[in-house]
């Protein structure tokens, strides 16, 4: 068995995919694949470009902020002059406990959109080369590094077509999105707590709360204990062991059960509300 | 507001099972003794080193993270170095049995060779009593304690979280940063880092 996974382990090291273009790579953990919401690319346009990741059961990648142990999905684009690819807009994260330890990221069937950025000197009738590098780590209980290049080639069209194939995967990814404009909160630093106080109003409903911080270093990856306070909704992290000093600010994703994910900027009191005495 | 109450019981609940299992070490404090057997079969105790600057190294040799910095001969030249200045090198392999990296004493001694390693010790910890003393997280997850037996550095073991051994040269390495600056009585100036890597094997 321990034999099998060196083997596998080097399999998946081996750069899947580079060889020849390719758009879809497969193990045995993950399969992924650069998809484009679009079938034609519009000059001047934004489109969205994805990952599709389908995990085998009880396999799992990881959200920005990996959690106690993990790495998060790298992508290196490789576009023509004039195109620019954002980061990945990462849906909102689940959490996975392995004994003590908590991971964040995801299972099943995944959509990681990226915007790409359409030159507005692309040429109506050209295909654009779109190539990524993309680099994951999958785990079950043990893990997996990956690597592949994938590529797309997509027509410049004057108007940008919706291809089907991925309209669902799209709209999926868009509701897995957390919504709207950060809550504004405020954080403070209480012994080996980090409180972070949130406006009532937007989850006053929420059945069961969680909450994740983009940034390591400052929280630790247990779940937060949840209270009323006044008006506010407090959340009581533990710090992280590895806190070193107060940050200017804290960004959250707050996870609800049947709604739509949210963020929140939690800006720190000892830090950010001292204003600088004027010069 | 029952609501509320069930919930605020329910994440209390699981922070107290996080502190109760996992005791935190913290930088500039005592690190706490502990004894366990080594790959020679015999008994290995922090305090046995009093006086001497030593690196605790977590391992599971099944680790593609571990692998990625035995293979790249990273934490072997590490190793060398630091023995080779007098640092006491102890490597643990918290795995519990059964585990990804669960070897016995002819497997740790096989690994050893097989990456030309040198610490100055090799320990099992299979129960996880000193991975959770510890608050160990990771394979790689590195701490220096100086000869006061205090901890000094805590953390990944460099500073680009990959699996890739071409980011080992880009990266700062924390463990030879901080006993270099702990020989020549300088601060250590990173003292604590976000450890990466997989998760410790720890049994249930």
């Amino acid at each position: 068995m321990r034999r099998l996974t060196i083997i596998l382990c080097m399999l998946a090291m081996t750069h899947i995919g580079g060889a020849h273009a390719t758009s879809s790579v497969k193990t045995d953990e993950l399969g992924v694949e650069l998809v484009s919401q679009s079938s034609t690319l519009a000059p001047g346009a934004t489109a969205w470009l994805g990952l599709h990741l389908k995990h085998a059961p009880h396999w799992h990648t990881y959200w920005i902020n990996p959690g106690d142990s993990g790495l998060p999905m790298k992508l290196n684009w490789s576009l023509p002059p004039g195109f620019i690819a954002d980061d990945i807009a990462w849906p909102a994260p689940k959490r996975f406990s392995v004994g003590e330890l908590a991971n964040f990221g995801y299972d099943g069937e995944v959509l990681l959109p990226v915007m790409l950025h359409v030159s507005p000197n692309a040429k109506p009738g050209t295909f654009v080369n779109i190539v990524v590098d993309a680099r994951w780590l999958v785990c079950h209980e043990e893990c997996i590094p990956g690597r592949a290049t994938l590529t797309l080639d997509l027509p410049v069209a004057t108007q940008a077509q919706v291809d089907q194939r991925w309209r669902v995967a799209f709209a999926a990814a868009r509701g897995a999105q957390p919504q709207g404009e950060p809550l504004k909160a405020s954080a403070r630093v209480s012994g080996s707590s980090i409180e972070i106080s949130l406006p009532h109003g937007e989850l006053r409903d929420a059945a069961r709360l969680d909450a994740f911080a983009v940034q390591g270093k400052v929280i630790a990856n247990t779940p937060p204990a949840v209270t009323l306070r006044n008006s506010n909704i407090m959340l009581i992290f533990v710090k992280s062991d590895y806190f070193t000093s107060i940050p200017d600010a804290l960004d959250l994703v707050i996870v609800r059960t049947r709604a739509p994910a949210l963020r929140a900027h939690a800006v720190f009191a000892e830090s950010g509300a001292i204003s600088k005495p004027p010069h | 507001m029952r609501f509320y109450r069930s919930l605020l019981v329910a994440a209390f609940a699981s922070i107290v099972f996080a502190t109760q299992t996992f005791a935190a070490v913290t930088i500039g404090a005592p690190a706490p003794d502990f004894s366990l057997t080594d790959s020679n079969g015999r008994t290995q105790t922090l305090s046995q080193y009093k006086g001497k600057t030593i690196v605790l190294e977590w391992n599971n040799p099944g680790c593609p993270f571990v692998r990625k910095h035995y293979a790249s001969g990273n934490i072997p030249a590490q190793q060398t170095a630091a023995t080779a200045a007098g640092v006491v090198w102890l490597t643990i392999n918290s795995s519990a049995s059964g585990k990804q990296g669960d070897i016995d004493m002819a497997g740790a001694k096989a690994f050893v060779t097989q990456y030309h390693a040198a610490p100055s010790a090799y320990l099992f910890d299979r129960d996880g009593k000193v991975a959770r003393l510890y608050a160990a997280k990771t394979t790689p997850h590195m701490f220096v304690i100086d000869g006061t037996g205090t901890l000094r550095y805590m953390g990944g073991i460099d500073s680009i979280a990959s699996a890739d051994q071409e980011d080992i040269a880009k990266a700062t390495q924390y463990v030879p940063q901080a006993l270099a600056e702990l020989k020549s009585g300088k601060p250590v100036s990173v003292t604590t880092s976000q450890p990466y890597g997989c998760s410790v094997k720890y049994g249930p």
